[in-house]
């Protein structure tokens, strides 16, 4: 049975316990501190007097900060505690907890306050190898307790590399090598409390933090993180919203992407991460994705973001990272395994995606923010990146952009955004040779052709290279319409194999396809219509895989769940055909599962029928909150708003259903400054001009 | 033993470096360090062009490590960012440059362009035929 989980985070680090407050070694599950990949924490368990302590009710406050109300004991004498108990968590450069007692009584008291504490510094990578099942490697940890100091050191060396963790209390402890101990006297009415600090160092030159040598961290001042929330929220769009909780939703989806930005070592700048618990880095695919889906809303990720793929973007050939020069990178992790090419993390470019949808972001970004500059100073690196799709994307040399591994060890399989080994797969549950081909990344890479060739011919004064790209991409649609089209089923296949034979399965890739508008214009209902038919609809969204394939299965990640990202994308494309009923069907359903759960959007929930379940199931492979899931919710009331940048002035086009009542986003930054949109269901007076309050 | 760092950079073509962004400029120094004595290369990118010299001068980014662990990134066995996690190396000032060493050493020997696993995978089929 899974218990409840709390999280604070703070750029990459986090910390995540029991609803006590207890952190307790859990394999199924990420629990304890952890910052830059690494677990700082394994261990952290607060009693009193011998007793674990039971929550009352918790607060959490920002996603930085929350507060447990406790008391020690069994749920049946709670009534007349004499004592209470506050713990007091907030993460920032450091993990501080306030442990504040309260003796409630008339008496003089004393207690004897403990606190557990422990670190294994596992590496997050092995983490997710042991919640599949393995075992994790036990690393010799030095423990240096200094009572006189009230302070416990952890530390795990090997060779240089070097991962510490200090405890302090500011209020006199017995410290031994498990823990602190606090023998203490409170007086009637009285409370006792102490400051608990914890750091974490990563050792660069001469003993110090390595962050510290770096200017960029340097100059960086975590103090006001309440102040830099609020600066986030005020200075996102206002939503106004006639649909009970909207407001409320979209608010928490934007606390979120607050949350989910870190400032990478080598950087100056925050850019989103994927996401809790596993992907509290830097992930290409779901970073490029967040930024294309709140340009309207959070714009600044985006600049920071193409500057440090520009940066991280490959250089060479090398078979243990799948890197070739140009390559836009899919991870950057920063634990021992990364340090030690044990695993290829530390920079992984497994990913046949990224590349296009880099160029595809830089144009978006321009179209909205009219930042010229910046597409000049990316000239380099967007080039690189549309070269690489013809020199090192084209395998097989048949003019399609496919993948395969060359690291056989850890490398991914499927270097798309469905990339679990099992993802690819045909109707019958073959899967096919590699390399392969899936559909979307054509569609990807068509786009990013155009793009690039209005950027060619707009910005870099270089009208024959955009010429050329447009050729390409408009023999790229014919080959494409031609080779994976299924006349007989009417949509296109899921890939194609290395020999040019489609993987025959119904998917909701073909909703991508819609997104790059590599569709063939008499082909576009046919696969609105298999969109939002039995088989891929599923009341709350569009599933991955459709039903009645033999692959098929709900709880499937990619054979069967729904993701709010992919519909998000998906619901956009339909609107780009003027499916507008049929994109508002997706953006309504996600609205409602979103609603219905209540807190962060989860990356998937499973594909039962909606009519079966009533309720969106949950699957323990999903996190949340996930930067791509909080970013879909933007981008579907960016499409049902029919926000489109024109020239110099932003286009609105509103298609809501029913249900939505009227709409207004105040604020939308851009190009023309700053313009406000407004949208009415047909029930509604028609978009009246009229704000709400 | 591969290519040392001294003989990598003591015959770096001074000529364009298409793979570099002309838009990128700077000077990094690495400092081979070993037994107290230091080895200074001086290293000007701007233009696409990479000048190198033995000048102990400031410069934006200051690189130290040990003189075998230079020798490994100027073979390509070792990755920067590896090196850097490993705190085999140190890195100080504009930690932004510490990429354009990835471009400047070669990757590592041996590597395969990805199309030859497209070829295989094509002659694979011709022979199961």
């Amino acid at each position: 049975m899974s218990r409840e989980r709390v999280h604070v985070i703070a750029g990459n680090a986090f910390a995540i316990s029991d609803a006590q407050g207890d952190v307790v070694e859990d394999p199924t599950t990420p629990v304890g501190l952890f910052s830059f990949d690494t677990r700082f924490l394994s261990r952290w368990v607060l009693s009193v007097g011998g007793e674990e302590l039971n929550v009352l009710s918790r607060d959490d406050m920002t996603y930085f900060e929350t507060r447990f109300f406790l008391v020690p004991g069994a749920a049946s004498h709670y009534v007349d505690a004499d004592v209470s108990v506050i713990r007091h968590r907030s993460l920032d450069d450091s993990f501080n907890e306030r442990i504040t007692l309260l003796n409630h009584s008339t008496q003089p008291a004393e207690f004897t306050v403990r606190m557990d504490m422990g670190s294994d510094f596992a590496d997050l990578a092995d983490l997710a190898e042991v919640a599949e099942g393995r075992e994790l490697r036990g690393r010799a940890v030095e423990v240096a307790a200094d009572s006189a100091r009230s302070q416990l050191v952890l530390r795990y060396e090997r060779e240089r590399f070097v991962r510490e963790t200090v405890v302090s209390s500011t209020a006199s402890a017995d410290v031994d090598a498990r823990g602190m101990t606090f023998r203490i006297r409170i007086e009637p009415e009285g409370t006792w409390e102490t400051d608990l600090h914890v750091t974490m160092t990563i050792r660069g030159e001469g003993g110090r933090d390595l962050r510290r040598n770096l200017e960029s961290h340097r100059d960086h001042v975590r103090g006001g993180m309440r102040e830099d929330l609020a600066a986030w929220m005020d200075g996102a769009p206002q939503l106004v919203a006639e649909r009970a909780g909207l407001e409320d939703t979209y608010r928490g989806s934007l606390a979120d992407l607050g949350a989910l930005r870190y400032m990478p070592l080598a950087y100056n700048a925050r850019v989103p991460v994927g996401g809790l618990p596993w992907a509290m880095a830097l992930c290409g695919r779901d970073s490029i994705i967040t930024c294309l889906q709140t340009i309207a809303f959070t714009p600044e990720l985006t600049p920071a973001t193409l500057r440090l793929l520009a940066l991280l973007q490959g250089g060479q050939l090398d078979d243990a990272h799948d890197e070739e020069p140009g390559k836009i990178v899919g991870q950057l992790r920063y634990g021992e395994s990364a340090a030690f090419a044990d695993r290829p993390n530390a920079l992984y470019y497994g990913a046949a995606d990224t590349t296009p949808l880099f160029v595809v972001l830089l144009d978006e970004y321009e179209r909205w923010s009219g930042d010229a500059d910046l597409v000049r100073e990316l000239r380099h690196p967007a080039r690189m990146a549309l070269d690489w799709i013809d020199e090192y994307g084209d395998l097989t040399g048949d003019g399609y952009l496919r993948y395969q591994r060359r690291n056989e060890r850890y490398g991914l399989l499927n270097q798309c955004w469905k990339n679990s080994p099992d993802a690819i797969i045909d109707a019958c549950g073959r899967q096919p040779a590699l390399p392969r081909a899936t559909c979307e990344l054509q569609g990807y890479a068509y786009d990013a052709k155009r793009r690039g060739a209005r950027l060619a011919r707009e910005f870099w004064g270089d009208p024959g290279y955009a010429d050329r790209l447009e050729r390409e991409a408009a023999e790229l649609k014919d080959r494409f319409n031609r080779d994976f089209w299924l006349p007989e089923r009417e949509y296109y296949a899921l890939a194609l194999d290395p020999y040019g034979e489609p993987v025959d399965a119904l998917s909701s890739n073909i909703g991508h396809l819609l997104w790059s508008g590599i569709v063939a214009d008499d082909r576009a209902e046919a696969v609105a219509e298999h969109l939002l038919g039995p088989r891929l609809f599923s009341g709350w969204g569009v599933r991955t895989y459709a039903t009645g394939q033999q692959p098929y299965n709900p709880m499937g990640s990619h054979l069967g769940a729904v993701w709010p990202s992919d519909n998000a994308l998906i619901a956009a494309g339909l609107r780009h055909y003027r499916f507008d009923a049929q994109a508002g069907r997706i953006a309504a359903g996600i609205f409602d599962m979103a609603q219905t759960l209540g807190g962060a959007v989860p990356e998937l929930i499973a594909g039962y029928e909606r009519s079966r379940t009533k309720y969106p199931v949950q699957l323990p492979a999903a996190g949340r909150p996930q930067s791509w899931s909080s970013g879909a919710l933007l981008m579907l009331l960016g499409t049902l708003l029919g926000l489109r940048p024109t020239g110099g002035n932003l286009l609105v086009n509103p298609a809501l259903p029913a249900g939505f009542g009227r709409l207004e986003l105040l604020d939308i930054p851009g190009r023309w400054g700053i313009t406000d949109a407004y949208a009415g269901d047909r029930s509604s007076t028609a978009a009246g001009r009229r704000r709400l309050r | 033993m591969g290519t040392t760092v001294a003989e990598y950079l003591g015959r770096l073509d001074s000529g364009r470096r298409t793979d570099l962004p002309e838009t990128t400029a700077g000077t990094l120094r690495l400092d081979a360090r070993e037994d107290g004595r230091t080895e200074h290369w001086y290293l000007t990118v701007a233009d696409q062009h990479v000048r190198v010299t033995k000048s102990g001068d400031d410069a934006d980014l200051v690189v130290r490590a040990a003189p075998a662990v230079l020798d490994r990134l100027a073979s390509g066995e070792t990755h920067v960012a590896t090196a850097l996690l490993r705190n085999e190396l140190t890195a100080q000032g504009d930690i932004q440059l510490l990429m354009l060493l990835r471009r400047i050493f070669p990757g590592p020997a041996g590597a395969r362009h990805p199309r030859e696993l497209g070829r295989a995978a094509m002659a694979g089929r011709e022979g199961r035929r």
